[in-house]
């Protein structure tokens, strides 16, 4: 079963492809949307300025098959920027438009250091999420009240460190660099988006 | 708030890792991929890995290096040495760097903090700041702390942050691996005048060096002789901030 990155340009692709394969998946970078079809799951990545990742998502003409994709049931997982760019809009990038499967818009952490970098806890507000200590390295975030969140964070202010509906999740960590935390995230992500494949 | 971080640095050289006393009399110290390894399996929150001789060299750190660290480890890597601009950056990021430490080259064209920023966020985007302790101050040295510039270091920092850095990796040469304890004055003075997270370098200990850096202000400590020596566990160290009442993560 692979595991499809979009390579968009954003950084850290490398770190990604490694821990999903210690996840039992075999990752390969998508170039071309049409690629889209022959992968079992696909993770929106995340080390880059959201603007820079939406017009990646538009010039490549990847908006459409993407969501198409996602409402099919692909099994999506969104990291960091990935996540932020499954919402609605984002004060990072005012003048574009997100997936918007999340509905909400991301905003600018206040606090007195941001970035907000290093370890804190992803609290599950949900029995069906897992907290723990994860790696954060971000400026900006979802807001806590999205409908669909699965867990959240408190920087100054709390912000939604994960959400999730049906086969689609986002976190605003970093499940390839959380350590053993984010390593049980991504299997857990391989094995619906294995259990999917067989099904289908 | 994130829980206070201690980092290893692993300076390496000619793709060993290498340590010295205020940036000279380099030892060899072990395999990069392996000491990386048996850092994480201790619990070190971060990884920084210098290419100590390329700017020197005139040369980009080394990316074979990078990728066998990156491939190895579940925490962030952060990487400098010889990253010259946006290209050298980006490669750096491709080989398996979570984020990237720009030094003398941000000096020379500080308006590359900008351009990396702009395309991977700040977060990605690490000044490296090398303080010599002069009579004016302390004043920013470049070339692996063979130069040093009329920058006020701490002025310095808040215009990389300004544009775009969103980390400030600090290290005080005159303390480097000289096991002093680490410079708690230019901590404090850091800590205060900046607001993005400060890495503090250079001096480490003992566990309560750790603690009296993150307690001065630092967000993250980092070391890399007493680890590499075997001098200190990050265990001992977790340990003793916990007990001085610093959040660190378990």
């Amino acid at each position: 079963m692979s595991v499809g990155i979009l390579a968009l340009g954003a950084a850290n692709s490398h770190s990604l492809v490694h821990a999903l394969r210690r996840a039992g998946a075999d990752a390969v970078m998508l170039e071309h949307p049409e690629e889209l079809g022959a992968v079992g799951a696909l993770v929106l990545p995340g080390v880059a300025h959201v603007g820079y990742l939406i017009q990646a998502l538009d010039r490549g003409n990847w908006r459409a098959p993407v969501l198409a994709a996602i409402v099919s049931g692909l099994p999506t997982l969104g990291i960091c920027a990935g996540f932020q760019l499954l919402c609605t809009r984002t004060e990072e990038a005012p003048a574009l438009s997100g997936l918007g499967i999340f509905s909400g818009t991301v905003t600018k952490l206040s606090g007195e250091k941001v970035p907000h970098m290093g370890w804190s806890i992803a609290e599950a507000t949900t029995s069906a999420f897992e907290s723990g200590w994860a790696y954060f390295a971000h400026s900006y975030a979802p807001p806590a009240a999205l409908r669909e969140t699965l867990a959240t964070t408190k920087c100054a202010t709390a912000f939604a460190s994960a959400a999730g509906t049906g086969k689609v999740m986002g976190v605003q960590f970093h499940p390839e660099r959380s350590g053993a935390y984010g390593a049980r995230l991504l299997r857990r992500f391989v094995r619906l988006a294995r259990e999917r494949a067989h099904a289908g | 708030m994130p829980a206070k971080r201690i980092v290893a640095c692993l300076d390496v050289k000619n793709g060993r890792v290498i340590k010295g006393v205020r940036f000279e009399e380099l030892r060899d110290a072990g395999d990069p991929a392996s000491c990386a390894l048996q850092y994480c399996r201790e619990g070190i929150d971060e990884l920084v890995m210098l290419d100590v001789s390329a700017t020197l060299e005139g040369r980009l750190a080394s990316l074979q290096t990078v990728e066998r660290i990156s491939s190895e480890i579940d925490i962030p890597l952060t990487v400098g040495g010889g990253v010259r601009g946006k290209d050298d950056a980006i490669a750096i990021l491709d080989a398996g760097a979570d984020k990237v430490a720009l030094n003398t080259a941000a000096v020379d064209d500080p308006a590359v903090l900008q351009r990396l920023a702009s395309r991977y966020g700040s977060q990605c985007v690490v000044l490296s700041i090398d303080a010599r302790r002069t009579n004016e101050g302390y004043q920013v040295a470049t070339h692996s702390a063979t130069q040093t510039t009329l920058l006020d270091a701490l002025q310095w920092a808040r215009i990389g942050a300004a544009l775009g850095a969103g980390e400030i990796l600090l290290t005080a040469i005159d303390r480097d691996g000289t096991r002093e304890g680490f410079d708690l004055a230019l901590i404090t003075d850091f800590s205060r005048g900046l607001n993005v997270p400060l890495i503090a370098s250079g001096g480490a200990r003992n566990a309560d060096s750790f603690a009296d850096a993150l307690a001065a202000g630092a967000d993250a400590a980092l070391a890399a002789s007493v680890f590499h020596g075997g001098l200190l566990s990050v265990a001992e160290v977790k340990q003793r901030c916990r007990e001085r009442a610093i959040g660190v993560r378990p």
